[in-house]
């Protein structure tokens, strides 16, 4: 492990401390032996809060057992996701980051709305999948911690037609609770996805954010 | 390391607050060049011809391509499907290979080598995906990919007629490919132009009726499909080019940043 494979370590010069290169090629060690090798990477760089993983492991099992009631009528089912988004997800967290520049130039009035359409949006896109549950199960590969105060954990979900994927969730402490905050599925960051799309929406409609927030009335209104 | 002194969370507010001064300024222009906001800005000066390519195929495929894909799935049998996708899937191997040998990445190179081998003479010629099982999965690298690795920048965001999502690297990168794949090479020497067409219409729907529920569920739900379908192209094609996980992107701490 040489040094100029730490940019970290290269910018603080010559003079480094041992212990700080032992860390960063550590933590350089950790990541390129892949991601979820939770020999290494509990041995040497910042081990992942193992309540992250306890958190999905008891989240994933709730969902899987509430949805394979098949018995369940739809407008319970629909209160089951609801109870189990809110309690799983950061909610208003991830709307205002998805909504990005523009939500500091919307008014409250239109960040209180958009914040609405926004759960049921995300109620409206997903709870289907839920309820159309059937067989799939997933497990935990790993976790590592990911910036500073967050925990990636790297589970695979197991369907029974097709292969694998690979879903990851990026977890952040919240006082005592925990809340996911962004999921990454094979590469591709949702969060990320979605806040892609509704710039695109606002710059389509002049920069305005009361255009986005139209399109989700209509959307919403469409699945409602 | 003095950065990493500096309070984390003093940089972090400062970022926040440049950032809404800068949202405030330049609250019309689509690009916040400088800003932290540059990292999601999507590289696509050629949005208008590109919606309108892009809605060409969607028409292509409403009409066409998603109808035969039904189709496909309904009168050929499971077992038939997967042997034909791993078939056309085994005769990309070659390019793969060259394209890792290309790349120097000689792991890669070594591991697609030994798919093709396994799949080949164990898969009965290619039909049966014995490598997965064995630990072999496929890792297809494309020669856009070994562009990029030569340093070559992804180009602006390009929708192509029929073949959808892509870039200006990636275009010219499936042009090589085209032109030095060796059963299009066999083809053309033998006359056998014909097998080209058919085995590009069934990956074609191969492919198309893989991602069948997936699809109708993005356009089902997208406020804006275009804009959708090119971050979803954009993320995947980077990890692609990397071939590992992209660094996730910054999630600040909104409770202790300054409000407006």
């Amino acid at each position: 492990m040489t040094v100029d494979n730490d940019s970290q370590a290269a910018i603080s010069g010559p003079m480094m401390l041992t212990r700080r290169l032992f860390v960063a090629c550590a933590a350089l060690l950790a990541v390129s032996s892949g991601v979820g090798n939770p020999l290494v990477s509990s041995a040497f760089a910042q081990s992942a809060d193992p309540g992250a993983s306890v958190f999905m492991q008891k989240l994933g099992n709730d969902a899987i057992g509430t949805f394979s009631n098949k018995s369940t009528p739809k407008e319970q089912a629909l209160q089951h996701f609801r109870a189990l988004l809110h309690k799983g997800f950061d909610v208003p967290y991830i709307g205002r980051w998805v909504l990005g520049r523009y939500w500091n130039q919307a008014s409250e009035a239109q960040q209180a709305e958009y914040q609405k359409l926004f759960e049921q949006l995300i109620v409206g896109t997903y709870a289907e999948r839920f309820i159309e549950y059937s067989g799939e199960t997933f497990k935990i590969v790993g976790a590592l911690p990911e910036g500073e105060t967050d925990t990636m954990v790297t589970t695979q979900i197991i369907r029974p037609s097709g292969p694998p994927v690979n879903v990851n969730w990026r977890i952040r402490k919240k006082d005592a609770d925990y809340k996911i905050i962004d999921v990454v599925v094979e590469n591709v960051s949702m969060g990320v996805t979605q806040r892609q799309e509704f710039s695109s929406v606002v710059q389509q409609n002049g920069g305005k954010v009361d255009g986005l927030i139209q399109a989700l009335r209509q959307k919403v209104g469409k699945a409602g | 390391m003095k950065l990493a002194s500096l309070t984390r969370s003093t940089l972090r507010s400062a970022l926040v607050a440049a950032l809404a001064l800068t949202a405030t300024a330049c609250a019309n222009k689509p690009v916040d060049s400088g800003s932290k906001e540059a990292a999601y800005e999507v590289n696509d000066p050629l949005e208008v011809p590109n919606r309108f390519v892009f809605a060409a195929n969607e028409a292509a495929d409403l009409l066409v391509l998603r109808p035969a894909a039904e189709v496909y799935v309904a009168a050929v049998p499971d077992p038939i499907r997967d042997a034909i996708h791993n078939f056309i899937d085994n005769l990309m191997a070659p390019l793969y290979i060259a394209n890792n040998l290309l790349q120097g990445n000689f792991d890669g190179a070594q591991h697609a080598t030994g798919r093709f081998l396994t799949n080949t003479i164990l898969g009965a010629g290619g039909i049966a995906d014995v490598a997965t099982q064995a630990g072999i999965p496929n890792r297809p690298e494309d020669f856009g990919q070994t562009l990029a690795v030569w340093g070559v920048d992804s180009g602006p965001y390009l929708v192509l007629p029929l073949l959808g999502p892509s870039n200006l690297r990636d275009t010219v990168g499936y042009g090589v490919d085209t032109v030095a794949d060796p059963v299009r090479v066999w083809g053309y020497a033998t006359n056998n132009k014909g097998a080209l067409t058919a085995r590009a219409a069934t990956n074609a729907i191969d492919r198309r009726s893989r991602v069948l529920k997936e699809v109708d569920d993005l356009r089902r739900n997208s406020l804006d499909f275009y804009a959708t379908v090119r971050s979803l192209h954009q993320q995947q094609r980077q990890a692609e080019v990397t071939n590992k996980p992209v660094s996730g992107p910054d999630f600040p701490d909104f409770a202790s940043a300054p409000k407006q």
